[in-house]
């Protein structure tokens, strides 16, 4: 179809610009950190902590998991709505495991922190989904 | 006179005879038992002990086999490490699901901290007080720090407020050496 102004190539282009554009400022960079405390076989405390990167991160993306929302608009909702399955996935990224133990004449008592320290992922946010990706 | 005599002489011939008899001790003397089998027999003897010896020889190669395969890890090979962790659920749960899902988390806890223990290892420091020959005090600290990557859940049950996580690892022998 022929443009009002002549040029059928030029609308063309701009679309494609503008989509090139929505695609690629979708892709943004986040720091995540995820730590939780066990005393005596009982969860105790869990935290999971999102932040945008200030700067851009240095590294490739290793593996991914995509993560389905409805209608969250930013990543810790949607990282809420799928927390099972997001910490699953960070937990095989590999966790820092500090277990203390002391026993006080035969009665013991124990505290374990498995920590994921803080760490850049790249995240790719679509219509239905958001392709979470860590790099290294 | 003549019985005063006659006791002297009774005396003296008494104490003759004693100085004659003599006390016999028992003397141990050896005895030697030889058993004596019928010719069948040893034979069947001398074939048992045969195959006692065969049997002693196997065991020891076996043994041997084993403490082989145990004690190394060589190169180009890995070990798949098991454990199972416990986790409790706490008391004051709003429903059954939170209750498995915060008890799972705790069990999960504890598989990591069994690997880490298996893998890295486990620092004890100990110290008992001991006053007047009795232990006044009794301590005894563990840690372990590690840093475990792809171990996989294999199995989760729930019990009665337990939750079992079986967690499964495979480890090379590349990974050991760092």
């Amino acid at each position: 179809m022929r443009s009002r102004d002549g040029n059928n190539y030029r609308s063309l282009a701009i679309c494609s610009v503008i989509l090139f554009n929505s695609l690629v400022l979708n892709a943004s960079e986040y720091l995540i950190s995820y730590r939780y405390v066990v005393k005596d076989a009982i969860l105790y405390n869990e935290s999971l902590q999102i932040s945008h990167a200030m700067k851009s991160c240095i590294g490739k993306p290793i593996s991914f998991i995509e993560l389905s929302h409805n209608g969250a608009n930013n990543l810790a909702g949607i990282i809420d709505e799928n927390s099972v399955e997001f910490i699953n996935f960070i937990q095989k990224l590999g966790l820092h495991i500090e277990h203390k133990e002391f026993t006080l004449n035969a009665q013991n008592s124990s505290t374990t922190i498995l920590t994921l320290k803080t760490r850049c992922f790249k995240v790719d946010f679509n219509d239905n989904f958001a392709r979470i990706s860590p790099l290294k | 006179m003549k019985y005063s005599l006659l006791l002297v002489a009774l005396l003296s011939a008494s104490s003759i005879m004693a100085e004659t008899t003599q006390v016999v001790e028992p003397v141990a003397s050896e005895t030697k038992v030889t058993v004596v089998c019928p010719p069948d027999q040893t034979i069947e003897i001398n074939e048992l002990e045969g195959k006692i010896k065969i049997l002693e020889t196997q065991l020891g190669e076996v043994v041997q086999k084993a403490q082989k395969q145990e004690s190394v890890l060589a190169k180009n090979q890995s070990i798949l490490i098991s454990v199972i962790g416990q986790g409790v659920a706490p008391m004051n749960t709003l429903s059954p699901a939170q209750a498995y899902a915060l008890a799972k988390r705790a069990a999960v806890a504890d598989a990591y901290r069994l690997v880490a223990e298996k893998v890295k290892g486990v620092r004890v420091d100990g110290q008992d007080v001991i006053k007047n020959m009795m232990v006044k005090r009794s301590t005894v600290r563990t840690s372990v720090n590690a840093m475990i990557r792809n171990a996989n859940v294999v199995e989760t049950t729930f019990k009665e407020g337990l939750c079992e996580v079986e967690m499964e690892i495979t480890i090379a022998h590349s990974q050991f050496a760092q």
